[in-house]
């Protein structure tokens, strides 16, 4: 972005706004007349039709009493991971001896997905709370954990030699240099992250959860409420939308240079 | 050598630690007695049809993701036009998760093969869709123009400059979109689960084990296939990947 004169800027963001809404509007007709031609209106409510759903579960609470689950679920178990997964990749990062140590069990464990423990966590921990969280928490943790191992060891020598010959402890040289500089490969793959257990969080409620909004989707489909179900699905898009634009924000706010880098 | 005995030691005393700790009770898995009931599932074409199943699932629907996606991204990355009036759809539709369609594809289409390949679809189409998009519109400039001023048309200059020149970052969306598209099945027949009949493959499988018949070495044998399909179907694509565009090799 230069400051190119304000007013430029403006149009252009105008013009971008309108050409949104000109191709949702025309994406809304589209449905709103497939919706008419087909007789079952259980099969596709026309988009007023989960408008008004989406108002309705919203008036009454329950569309804030499940996103508030899921989202408090999500923040839970991003943060564990994060405490977890962030130390240990500094770690992992910088000493060679800990990275040899942790590979493989990191690369053995990697590729099970998080979703295929889903039978095996039912079995430990029930149907409940710690599912979710566990099921969240496990998908979180990997991402976290090479993006942040990625971003220690790529932590430009020059400066780590210069820090050292000013005699700096190695705690001090963590802090002040290879955390910031491997921040913002941290806080991309945190974004990876949130992505990947917002996935995981609808997955592990359809399964195993009594609340949330994976658990009220397949209540409604099971209901056969189709457009709570279609408003409920809208919300979680909308969420994982808004969760993953705070955290880009929160980005630029936390590393203004990584934002600097990105565009080099 | 002593880098391989580093490697080596978690995962060994973590297995010890598993098989120690597990002995106590009977139900539980222990590494032994999972490798026992791999074999026995192997022996029996259980894990092979159930594998073979998933695979056939999520190939068909790979497949149906790439043949959309990536020309769609071709016209969206090199026209602006196009980019800008459908991108609006693209970022609406993307942060929804294919498994959060589930219960609306279920409606739709059953619990079936057909709504197993629409999720997987549908779970592949995004990444190879953005990365087809950024890989158009990286490529330099000036390749395309020296194309047009030799007087190529419009059809050789695709497919001699700009289809090679993208290629590497469409074959890092279909790695992702595979990778993707692998978990969204094993979602997908867990959460069918006891709803379909016979033929559901390794999630529902999965699901068997642990709603009918407590089979957690079963479990455990589907979970560590799931994580040997998931490494194998990323490194082949990886290696089509250093064949085919041997100069963006990472």
């Amino acid at each position: 972005m230069t400051r190119a004169g304000a007013p430029w800027e403006f149009l252009r963001w105008f013009g971008g706004v309108l050409i949104y809404c000109r191709t949702m509007a025309l994406f809304l007709l589209v449905w709103h007349l497939a919706a008419e031609a087909v007789p079952n209106k259980l099969l596709l409510p026309s988009p007023l039709a989960v408008a008004q759903a989406l108002r309705e579960s919203w008036l009454d609470g329950e569309l804030t009493a499940n996103a508030g689950i899921s989202l408090l679920r999500l923040l839970v178990s991003v943060a564990a991971a994060a405490l977890l997964a962030i130390p240990l990749g500094l770690a992992m990062g910088r000493s060679k001896t800990v990275g040899d140590l942790l590979e493989w069990p990191v690369e053995l464990l990697r590729p099970i997905a998080g979703i295929a423990w889903i039978p095996l966590a039912l079995f430990i921990f029930g149907i409940g709370q710690r599912l979710p969280i566990f099921i969240m928490f496990y998908t979180a943790f990997f991402p976290l954990l090479l993006g942040t191992a990625a971003g220690a060891q790529s932590v430009d020598r020059r400066l780590i030699a210069a820090a050292r010959t000013m005699g700096l402890s190695r705690g001090t040289i963590m802090r002040q240099v290879v955390v910031p500089a491997a921040l913002p490969s941290v806080l991309v793959s945190l974004r990876l992250a949130v992505a990947a257990s917002w996935t995981a969080v609808v997955a592990a409620e359809l399964v195993g959860a009594p609340s949330g909004l994976g658990y009220a989707i397949e209540y409604y489909r099971s209901m056969l409420a189709t457009p709570t179900v279609m408003a409920f699905i809208a919300a979680i898009g909308m969420l994982g939308f808004l969760t993953d634009r705070a955290l880009r924000w929160l980005g630029d706010l936390l590393a203004p240079w990584a934002r600097a880098e990105g565009r080099r | 050598m002593n880098r391989l005995a580093l490697k080596l030691l978690l995962p060994i005393l973590l297995l010890l630690a598993w098989e120690l700790l597990a002995s106590g009770s009977a139900r539980a898995p222990r590494p032994s007695t999972v490798v026992q009931a791999a074999a026995a599932m192997t022996a029996s074409g259980d894990l092979p049809t159930g594998l073979a199943t998933s695979l056939l699932r999520v190939f068909l629907g790979f497949a149906t993701a790439s043949v959309l996606a990536v020309p769609l991204g071709i016209v969206m990355g090199s026209v602006a036009v196009v980019e800008r009036n459908l991108d609006p759809l693209v970022e609406s539709f993307r942060p929804i998760a294919a498994i959060a369609l589930l219960p609306l594809i279920i409606l739709w289409l059953g619990t079936g093969t057909q709504a197993a390949v629409a999720i997987v679809a549908y779970a592949a189409f995004f990444p190879i869709l953005i990365n087809t998009i950024a890989g158009v519109k990286r490529i330099e400039p000036n390749l395309m123009r020296a194309a047009y001023t030799m007087g190529v048309g419009a059809l050789t200059r695709m497919r001699v400059v700009l289809l090679p020149a993208a290629l590497p970052a469409i074959l890092i969306g279909m790695r992702i979109g595979l990778g993707v598209a692998w978990t969204a099945i094993i979602a997908a027949e867990l959460a069918v689960g006891a709803k379909a009949g016979g033929q559901g493959g390794i999630g529902q499988m999965m699901f068997v084990f642990y709603a009918y018949s407590v089979e957690l070495n079963g479990i455990v044998v589907c979970m560590v296939a799931v994580g040997i399909v998931a490494l194998l179907l990323d490194r082949s694509l990886r290696f089509a990947l250093a064949r085919a565009v041997p100069w963006s090799a990472p």
